[in-house]
């Protein structure tokens, strides 16, 4: 093998960093609609409302159950073939509905068992003020919660980024999907992967840095 | 939390308001290609070039409509042709019986074989007969598994899928060999820094041609989609980039 | 005045309540004792609605709740004139010392924050902890954090506070500090019903003493009469059982 072509990775990577915006709007869109509903089913959990709760179950179980590319396939190729309407679902769409569907269903339990393990107790005072089950768990529970979920679901966000490069089987060309090209192009596949892989890196440690600031915010009122 | 809904929201509907416009335009021909499949689909500095490309530009010219090029992982874009959201795939598909039970080809626009490609100094492959009890990659969905798996002795062949990067493997040592079609294989081994060499002659013969769906609509476009092609072969245009591309005319028998 | 009658409460075949009849005075002292488990807490928690009862009636001033047909609407109304200290203390680990006090003030009472965290100032000094408003509990000692729990009450302005074994946690070093800030509400004739163990508490300072066994009260009295002189045979066991693991200590 040739040593490392490092002016073709330079000459790359701008290319390839032109790509990073639409990984991290899928990615982004993906987290906030997945919180969105991991919460709702969250709270369905732990209040067990009847009939919600084993349909959340149901759910939660596919689609944990099940890998998010052949979900992605089922939305993208299989629903359109039952539905036609479906056909106007495009790739990025599919995506992020994919992305949505499967990383809730982890949230919801990691949400849930935040919830849970915010102690029972306070949520008795609360009440025994005079507050509402909704304040209670707005201006209480959730705000706990969401500290023992932050690190949980920040990994899942980095994991949501990476998922994305599934999209180019939905013909949607993200970052991988722009790399997978232009190493075939070039046939400098180690340098291609190289590239993308630094980005993807660079990308995720930032974030990391975002959580640390984050949790330590978080943490403040937990020093003894 | 409003805020971040209302961006999400707004990305969705970013994403259905540009499917909106790219359905609906009987005037554009869409084509799907993987885009990693050099030298007929690829990328160089985010540009998408290859005889596929060039092909399909000539064919839309001629039929006077605008050409759509989707790009997707090879895996996608059956899925794609069937559930509407591309004409048809221009990715050197070979003609099958089983393939022409689903879908509606045109006439073949490359002739070509199937080759073994192995790393260079690999004295043990000379040809298929030699892949008895030796590991070959194949791309997936191509139809060169199935080839292999028709031979008599295919028990004996560890046949490895790809979804990519299986020249690659073969160069790191990975596989004992691949198969893919000759042309692009002596492309590769011509163009690209990797150590490999063609094992013995082709073994079969390949003819490739464009998929439409099968269906009336599928059919109508397939027909003319058909005539350009034989237009273009007649007037020397298919032979001409064949020429620029490979050195030689690939899109005759 | 409160008044509670006929309350029942049963978790699944066990009934923990058998038919409560009690009425408190305003300004009363009132410290129930028994032995654990013949419903002390769960007496307290039927009272604040955390725990749902199964029948009787509790009326606190004009409000007259049936408890088995209670509306949501009565069921706030009812925790708004009640409070409840826990013997865990139970703060907001999310919210500092001032935050505690002032949340129920802010939420419930729809003060503005200004006027509540001020509120809430004067209430955490009158505890003797002028210097800790900042503080988040995890910060807090034992006694620090269950004197936060009975600001947290006070600021409530509940016709009666519930005192669930406020110091059964309490590493004894603490327990003094505790028993000093209820000490002094019961001199500004705050209406408590305290539930605990500490018997010189009784003896000192409640009005009535309460003896409850099985679900039930079996006795009730001045503390005078009720230590040197009880009835029944469960509160003369009772109490010569406590009294003697206390005296040792």
């Amino acid at each position: 093998m040739n040593a490392l072509d490092v002016d073709y990775m330079l000459g790359l990577m701008p290319i390839l960093l032109g790509y990073l915006p639409l990984t991290l709007q899928m990615a982004a869109a993906g987290m906030v609609l997945a919180l969105i509903l991991a919460c709702l089913m969250a709270v369905v959990r732990v209040l067990a409302i009847p009939g919600l709760n084993a349909f959340t179950l149901l759910f939660i179980s596919f689609f944990r159950g099940t890998p998010l590319l052949v979900q992605l396939f089922l939305f993208y190729y299989g629903l359109p073939q039952l539905l036609s309407v479906l056909t106007q679902i495009n790739g990025i769409t599919a995506t992020i509905m994919g992305l949505t569907l499967h990383f809730s269903a982890y949230m919801a339990e990691s949400i849930r068992a935040a919830i849970v393990g915010v102690d029972r107790s306070q949520t008795d005072a609360a009440l025994s003020i005079g507050m509402t089950r909704g304040q209670t768990m707005r201006r209480i529970v959730l705000p706990q919660a969401t500290r023992v979920a932050v690190p949980t679901l920040m990994n899942y966000f980095i994991d949501m980024i990476k998922a994305t490069s599934l999209a180019f089987t939905l013909g949607v060309t993200e970052l991988m999907g722009a790399t997978q090209k232009e190493a075939a192009g070039s046939f400098l596949y180690f340098e291609a992967f190289i590239s993308v892989a630094l980005i993807y890196w660079g990308v995720v440690e930032l974030l990391a840095w975002l959580q640390r600031r984050l949790e330590t915010r978080l943490n403040r009122a937990y020093q003894r | 939390m409003r805020h971040m809904l209302s961006a999400a929201m707004l990305a969705v509907s970013l994403g259905l308001a540009g499917q909106a416009m790219a359905q609906d335009d009987d005037q554009t021909l869409k084509v799907g290609m993987s885009g990693g499949y050099f030298p007929f689909t690829f990328v160089e500095q985010d540009t998408l070039k290859g005889f596929e490309v060039d092909v399909m530009n000539a064919v839309a010219e001629r039929l006077g409509v605008e050409v759509e090029y989707i790009t997707a992982n090879f895996s996608g874009l059956f899925g794609m042709l069937e559930s509407g959201r591309i004409d048809t795939i221009a990715n050197q598909i070979t003609i099958t019986d089983e393939r022409q039970k689903k879908y509606a080809f045109t006439q073949p626009y490359v002739y070509d074989g199937a080759q073994v490609v192995v790393k260079r100094g690999n004295e043990g492959i000379e040809g298929v007969e030699d892949l008895r009890g030796k590991t070959v990659a194949v791309n997936l969905g191509s139809n060169y598994e199935q080839l292999l798996r028709e031979l008599p002795y295919s028990d004996e062949i560890d046949i490895r899928t790809y979804e990519s990067n299986i020249e690659q493997d073969t160069a790191l040592g990975r596989v004992d060999a691949f198969v893919m079609d000759r042309v692009s294989a002596s492309q590769v081994i011509k163009e690209k820094p990797l150590p490999l060499a063609l094992a013995g002659k082709p073994f079969s013969d390949i003819r490739n041609a464009l998929p439409f769906r099968d269906d009336q609509a599928g059919r109508e476009l397939r027909d003319r989609v058909d005539r350009a092609l034989a237009e273009l072969k007649e007037d020397g245009t298919l032979s001409e980039i064949s020429q620029e591309w490979f050195g030689s005319d690939i899109t005759q028998p | 005045m409160i008044e509670i009658q006929g309350l029942v409460k049963r978790f699944n075949d066990a009934t923990i309540l058998d038919g409560i009849d009690l009425t408190i005075e305003q300004g009363e002292i009132i410290v129930v004792i028994g032995p654990s488990g013949t419903g002390k807490s769960t007496l307290l928690r039927c009272v604040n609605f955390l725990e749902q009862p199964n029948a009787g009636r509790i009326r606190i001033g004009d409000l007259d709740v049936d408890v088995a047909r209670a509306s949501k609407k009565e069921i706030l109304a009812l925790r708004r004139r009640t409070a409840f200290v826990f013997q865990n203390y139970a703060l907001f680990a999310n919210k500092t010392a001032l935050e505690n006090v002032a949340e129920g003030l802010i939420v419930v009472n729809g003060w503005k924050k200004a006027r509540a965290h001020a509120r809430a100032r004067e209430l955490l000094a009158r505890v003797g902890l002028g210097d800790k408003v900042d503080a988040y509990p995890a910060s807090l000692s034992g006694g620090q954090q269950q004197r936060v729990g009975i600001a947290r009450a006070m600021a409530a302005q509940a016709e009666v506070i519930l005192f669930d074994e406020p110091t059964s946690s309490l590493d004894p070093e603490w327990v003094e500090e505790v028993l000093g800030v209820m000490k002094q509400l019961a001199r500004e004739r705050q209406t408590m019903l305290v539930v605990t163990h500490e018997m010189s508490f009784a003896r000192d300072v409640a009005d009535r003493v309460i003896f409850m066994s099985d679900g039930r009260i079996v006795e009730q009295g001045p503390p005078s009469q009720l230590f040197s002189a009880p009835e029944d045979e469960r509160t003369r066991s009772f109490l010569r059982k406590v009294l003697a693991t206390q005296e040792a200590l």
